[in-house]
């Protein structure tokens, strides 16, 4: 958590954390793999109206932020929504929400970006490869026939493909990359639904089979679609890291309160220096990883030129550290954290997807240098 | 670490004394005062190494904290009667800030135990006769002081010291050993603990006093470190005689003093800097000219660990940056202030390591001309400093967990029974008592 949050922060924090505490607590969470969507009814609509999907769009668009730094104020949310495992497609909205407004088409933003924001229409990145790695738009290659274009492919880890009316594809072409907004009914476009390991979210790798698009599905210019990609991947790094700092937070907090709570050889476990130095180590990774996360934050808000990566160190970092986290929570709870009825599978599985999401730890490190030109 | 915070300002103008000028006035003082009588640096300070610092280093950097001292920006926040400035924190941190272009004084480990360790918790439970003499010394230069501290028989175990502190009249005779004493050997004074009643409890029977490093009977030896500098020393205390002025607190209750002086050392009350523009900068500059050399730089392995080395170092700043920031916010306790510690006690190990893993062969041996590969040596062989000096990591995560964390203490053995029989005890305990 950001420390100097002004009071319209707080207000936005605290309506939202009250929404989701009602709406979708942790016990509706666990059910919801069994439902048909995935999510409690009416969730993004409501959480539109609460400006989740507005904060990265410019006033002038119909979109706004509280503070003036819509990133920093949307952070703020993913860290609450990781705390609480939140599902539904709150980074890629956003991604595709400010990727419309700075680079959409007159059309694009007269008719998708306000049902996007108002929660009507969900929208959701198709960009990482079949094998749901990065770098974008890598599964895809987008050909031209006149003035249509051809898109061919496979574009996995799609979060909530199923309930998607639209996919902002990134594709290979002979004029460099391009990118695409593209209507889930268009002819040619399957979904595949997959076994998850992330009970609580929900992915589909989607299909393009020779899927015709006018050049009213362009986003973008051919020479500016690579800033364009990079600084939607900065914008899906950032939320992306601040929701698993905000998992990380609970989960790690749930675990400090059980090494009070247990007793065992007559004593809280936590009293243990074997089990005291562990929870130390992990709450060292912990405010580490907030402040990486702040610091990304930061730096893809102002625009700064060393953002792309510091925004993956902090991907990196989190993704790594994430995981010991948990793994070592998981060690401190014992047998209890291997049942279905705790909690703590819920934050692994979570914590663990979201490492791989938007580029693993390894693929960070090495655009980390090649970013810095080794 | 070893910012020159304490050595700071005050509204200089000594011959017009008891007005405090408002902030911006006080800038305009400062950066004018500056110009005139201190030396503005070429680019951002460089560590130097260990060895640096002499006497003759020394010398140079007293002359410029009595410059400091004469135009009245020595001791900004100290107390006027002891020869501070008297002013709020935040005037320090503004001359720190018009300062930061300029070449300050700076006496390596020596400026931090003096002047943010040290000096304050004097300040805070010493006695007037004592601190009006001492601590404008102090300011001027004249009285560094180091840490008479750990003992080869207590190190983290700070309570459990044994030196010997024996009343005679209005005088006290120490006895005993202190150790890992950084430059003691350049120091004027040390601030040592010792102990004064041994048939009470360990945490009750301490009494600290500010010892002159060159008193009769206290022989101070460097100690010849494994990378074959010498930092630190070991310090013997043989029949050791200080006035009673020179007690520091309480008589047996020295160790409310200590905890002054823990959360001093930590970084309260210490101006913080912002924590915002914290930038990575070039990526692990060290370890990129191994890879370079040894033509691993397009080595996949190798680019990972460049990565992860240049991940610890911005990541280790970012929290610096945050602890810096609770600092500011009024937030910090004992606690949280202990993550930057272990933060570096855990990843300095690491990132040595990944240099040495880079550099290979290099590392191990070198041609005498290869700067490189001997740095990375070195770099291995210092990278456990943190981990032990000033606490170990254990007492770290100790600190964290029962302060931050809010988990119950370990149960203790000794901190209800007289010392002596502590030490009696010690040998033959079996857990059970």
């Amino acid at each position: 958590m950001e420390l100097d949050l002004i009071g319209d922060q707080e207000l936005l924090r605290d309506t939202a954390t009250r929404f989701m505490d009602a709406s979708c607590p942790l016990d509706v969470v666990r059910q919801l793999n069994t439902t048909d969507t995935g999510l409690p009814a009416n969730y993004m609509q409501d959480a539109a109206e609460l400006g989740w999907f507005s904060l990265l769009v410019p006033a002038e668009d119909g979109g706004g932020s509280v503070s003036g730094d819509g990133l920093r104020d949307a952070a703020i949310l993913a860290e609450e929504r990781g705390r609480r495992l939140q599902p539904g497609p709150f980074v890629p909205m956003n991604v595709v929400a400010s990727a419309l407004a700075t680079r959409g088409s007159a059309d694009q933003k007269a008719k998708v970006l306000p049902a996007i924001m108002n929660g009507e229409a969900l929208a959701t990145v198709a960009a990482a490869d079949g094998a749901g790695a990065w770098p974008p738009g890598a599964g895809l290659s987008a050909s031209s026939a006149g003035d249509r274009f051809i898109l061919s492919g496979c574009a996995g880890l799609a979060q909530d493909a199923a309930l998607a009316d639209w996919f902002l594809v990134a594709a290979r072409s002979p004029a460099g990359q391009r990118q695409f907004l593209v209507p889930s009914s268009t002819p040619g476009v399957s979904l595949a639904r997959r076994g998850a390991h992330d009970i609580t979210q929900r992915f589909a790798s989607v299909d393009f089979e020779g899927v015709e698009l006018d050049a009213d599905a362009v986003v973008g210019h051919p020479g500016g679609t690579a800033d364009d990609l990079e600084r939607q991947l900065q914008l899906a790094l950032v939320l992306s890291v601040a929701e698993t700092v905000g998992a990380i937070e609970a989960l790690f907090d749930m675990t400090r309160r059980y090494a009070i709570d247990r007793i065992a050889f007559g004593r809280p476990i936590g009293s243990f220096q074997a089990v005291k130095h562990q929870l130390a180590d992990m709450s060292l990774s912990v405010e580490a990883g907030i402040s990486i996360s702040a610091a990304a934050t930061r730096a893809v808000q102002a625009g700064q030129d060393d953002a792309g990566e510091i925004a993956s160190m902090a991907k990196a970092w989190v993704g790594d550290t994430g995981i010991d986290i948990a793994q070592g929570c998981f060690q401190v709870f014992g047998g209890i954290g291997y049942t279905w009825e705790h909690d703590l599978h819920l934050f692994l599985r979570r914590i663990t997807m979201n490492s791989l999401l938007y580029g693993q730890p390894d693929w960070h490190r090495e655009r980390i240098c090649e970013l810095h030109g080794l | 670490m070893m910012d020159q915070a304490a050595t700071g300002s005050s509204p200089s103008d000594r011959s017009n004394p008891g007005a405090v000028p408002d902030l911006d006035g006080y800038r305009r003082q400062v950066r004018a005062w500056l110009a005139g009588h201190c030396e503005r640096r070429n680019g951002p300070p460089e560590p130097h190494e260990i060895d640096y610092y002499t006497p003759e280093v020394m010398a140079t950097n007293r002359a410029l904290q009595r410059v400091l001292f004469e135009g009245g920006y020595a001791g900004i926040t100290w107390p006027k009667e002891y020869g501070g400035q008297g002013l709020p924190a935040e005037y320090e941190i503004a001359f720190l800030d018009e300062a930061s272009d300029y070449v300050l004084p700076d006496f390596g480990v020596l400026t931090g135990t003096t002047f943010h360790v040290c000096v304050p918790t004097m300040i805070a439970h010493g006695q007037p006769e004592f601190l009006e003499e001492f601590v404008p010394r102090v300011l001027a230069g004249e009285a560094l002081v180091c840490q008479f501290f750990s003992e080869p028989s207590s190190g983290s175990d700070l309570a459990g010291a044994r030196t010997r502190a024996t009343k005679d009249g209005d005088q006290w005779v120490i006895n005993g050993q202190k150790i890992w004493s950084t430059y003691a050997h350049l120091s004027d004074w040390g601030f040592c603990l010792a102990r004064s009643n041994w048939d009470v409890p360990k945490h009750r029977g301490l009494t600290w006093f500010a010892v002159p490093s060159k008193s009769p009977g206290l022989t101070i030896r460097p100690i010849r470190q494994i990378n074959e500098t010498s930092e630190f020393c070991e310090d013997y205390f043989d029949d050791v005689v200080v006035p009673d002025r020179n007690r520091i607190g309480d008589v047996d209750h020295g160790w409310t003093v200590t905890q002054t002086m823990l959360v001093s050392e930590r970084g309260a009350g210490r101006p913080l800097g912002s924590s915002e523009g914290v930038r990575p900068g070039p990526i692990a500059p060290d370890l990129v000219q191994l890879a370079r050399r040894s033509g691993a730089l397009g080595d996949a392995v190798v680019r990972q660990k460049l990565a992860r080395a240049h991940t610890i170092d911005f990541v280790g700043r970012a929290l610096a940056a945050r602890i810096a920031e609770l600092g500011r916010l009024g937030r910090l306790d004992a606690g949280v202030a202990a993550y930057g510690k272990l933060f570096l006690g855990t990843y300095n190990p690491i990132r040595a390591r990944l240099g040495v893993e880079i550099g290979g062969a290099q590392a191990m041996s070198w041609e005498p001309s290869d700067e490189q590969g001997a740095d990375a040596s070195m770099a291995y062989l210092n990278s456990r400093i943190m981990s032990i000096a000033g606490g170990t990591n254990e007492m770290q995560r100790n600190g964290i967990g029962e302060r931050a964390l809010g988990l119950p203490r370990e149960p203790s053995f000794d901190t209800n029974k007289p010392f002596t029989e502590v030490l009696r005890d010690a040998r033959d305990w079996t857990g059970t008592s």
